[in-house]
């Protein structure tokens, strides 16, 4: 791969190079307008540096350049001469100029990288600012109800009970949270690709399904979907991961749901996914950053805050920018609001 | 007792290895743990316990190397504990010869479950030397093996060979995972790109025919990236 790249470069250079040499024989011939010439080859390396974005091209195809410029544009053509101080001190100008240009291309381009690895640190710290907050209420409960019962001898059964039953109920909380932190690191994982394989839709809206109704024995989810058999390319355990958050964060925020739709039908090459709700919509304040942000708002104190607005919708966004898609949430006209994504199918040859 | 099953249990983590046998001993189990591989192995060699419940990340051996020895030393099931791994894990370790695995966290339901099918499918398989099963019913489905027929609830389904073929093979080894790769092997006897597509579109069709809805499978449940669970049938 990366050989591949070195090739490409280096064929790049000496096409370019090749190319303003032709170019420039030719205005010559025709117009003998020699002056031209220095000018063209510095275009010709400004090019290479910007396109390579490398040093080494560049200042290798400015000596080049310089050399070509002695051997056939200044007299004598077509020999060296590096004794007419004239070619020299033009010489030495293009070489400055083409190593400041290729210089120059390369550090715009640490800086793009440096802003964007700034850009991720910022979500990162965010990112662990949310969770390590969302943590802190449910390990509460844990640590405190455990405790409660190895401490104390006398408690009832009843009581017992009660507290194992919030243990139970704040650890499966957790084990929600953890699956999505996974998700995330899976995905922010140095730019690895996602390894997608072909999943047929059914199975998957099936196991989303299992999913949710295992936390949500008493939510009822209406499923339309398309006829046809089939199969989108992606990375399963994500995109399950993106529907579950999305059919909960249903459940968790839109107040006065009565309906809860998931809906998938096609659009050109494109399987696109809708999340249907009936409950309160979302505060117009709200939509604008509603995957961006993690709602750990200023003006709340850190804790009030309600658990789980956090990192769930964030996490479908990214999951879906890994698969080349986007997700959008707005509000209905009706009431309620709608979740939507889209995925490419794979193109079908099989029946 | 000793007409209890003995249930062999191998997992690092204290705690774990604490709650599992809980929850198997209430539930009528005879329970031996061992807390690294080598002692799982001679604890394996010396009790022939019925079933081996391991954990994959034992502190001096890979859990995934101890299920080749087990293979060797006889057909007892081996139910695998992992950490969320992805489907490749899983299916590697199925593949290995593990019975059925179990993902962390797990509750006590699905770890009974999954003990009762395990146990329950390898008993059949012993039975089978004798006497052959000739039915498979659950839910209202009933599959008469020799011959070659499904109805669901008395109305009869009309399968191509093939689909015929693929439930058998699930119910025969219903409540447990057969990967891709296994039935592939087994109903093609050849695997090519197009296979687990080819599968995933009988799988379509047998649902369709059986009358199953996706979030409503009653019969076959999915294992994304893994494969396929015929349900357990009833008792």
């Amino acid at each position: 791969m990366k050989l591949k790249k070195v090739v490409i470069k280096i064929g790049f250079t000496i096409l370019m190079l090749v190319i303003s040499f032709l170019i420039s024989l030719f205005v010559v011939e025709l117009t003998e307008m020699y002056s031209v010439v220095p000018a063209l080859f510095t275009l010709a390396v400004f090019i290479i540096a910007l396109a390579t974005r490398d040093y080494i091209y560049g200042i290798v195809s400015s000596f080049v350049s310089v050399l070509a410029l002695n051997f056939a544009f200044t007299f004598p053509y077509f020999k060296f001469n590096f004794s007419i101080p004239e070619n020299l001190v033009s010489g030495v100008i293009m070489l400055t100029i083409t190593t400041l240009s290729s210089t120059l291309t390369i550090k715009i381009k640490q800086q793009e990288s440096l802003r964007a690895e700034t850009e991720k640190e910022k979500m990162r710290a965010n990112l662990l600012r949310a969770v390590s907050h969302d943590l802190r209420t449910p390990l509460t409960t844990i640590y405190g109800s455990s405790s409660a019962i190895v401490e104390n001898k006398e408690l009832t059964k009843e009581q017992v009970w009660k507290l194992a039953e919030g243990i139970k109920v704040d650890a499966q909380w957790l084990m929600g949270m953890v699956e999505n932190l996974l998700s995330v690191t899976k995905i922010d994982n140095g730019n690895v690709k996602l390894i997608k394989t072909p999943v047929v839709l059914d199975e998957l809206v099936d196991s989303v399904l299992l999913r949710f109704r295992k936390r949500y024995p008493k939510q009822s989810v209406e499923v339309q979907l398309p006829d046809e058999f089939v199969i989108i390319p992606m990375d399963a355990v994500l995109i399950e991961q993106v529907l579950v958050n999305l059919l909960e964060n249903a459940v968790q925020h839109a107040h006065g749901m009565t309906e809860l739709r998931l809906k998938v039908y096609e659009k050109d090459d494109n399987a696109v996914f809708e999340i249907h709700d009936n409950g309160c919509g979302i505060p117009k304040e709200r939509l604008a950053n509603l995957f961006t942000g993690y709602f750990v708002s200023e003006d709340a104190p850190a804790d009030c805050q309600k658990r789980n607005m956090g990192i769930g919708l964030s996490v479908c966004a990214s999951i879906i920018k890994a698969h080349d898609g986007e997700i959008t949430a707005e509000n209905k006209k009706e009431g309620g609001c709608v979740f939507r994504f889209a995925l490419e199918m794979e193109k079908d040859e099989y029946e | 007792m000793s007409n209890k099953f003995k249930i062999l249990v191998i997992e690092d983590e204290v705690n774990i290895c604490h709650f599992v046998k809980t929850i198997l001993e209430s539930n009528g189990y005879q329970v031996l743990d061992a807390h690294s591989g080598s002692v799982g192995k001679m604890q394996f060699l010396s009790h022939c316990p019925d079933l081996v419940i391991l954990d994959l990340g034992l502190p001096d051996m890979d859990g995934n190397d101890l299920i080749p020895f087990m293979r060797e030393e006889g057909a007892t099931p081996i139910i695998v504990l992992s950490a969320r791994s992805n489907e490749k894990d899983k299916v590697t370790t199925l593949d290995a010869g593990a019975n059925d695995y179990i993902t962390k966290p797990f509750g006590t339901e699905e770890l009974l479950a999954r003990v009762r099918a395990t146990l329950r499918n390898s008993r059949q398989k012993m039975d089978a030397d004798g006497v052959v099963r000739s039915s498979y019913a659950v839910n209202g489905l009933l599959i008469e093996y020799d011959r070659r027929r499904i109805t669901v609830k008395g109305e009869e389904v009309k399968l191509t060979q093939t689909e015929y073929n693929i439930v058998e093979l699930l119910a025969s080894h219903s409540g447990r995972v057969l990967t891709y790769t296994e039935i592939i092997n087994k109903i093609w006897r050849y695997a090519d790109p197009g296979s687990i597509k080819k599968l995933q579109v009988n799988m379509a069709n047998i649902r369709k025919k059986l009358g199953e809805k996706p979030g409503e499978n009653q019969y076959i449940a999915n294992e994304l990236g893994v494969g396929y669970r015929m349900v357990q049938e009833d008792d």
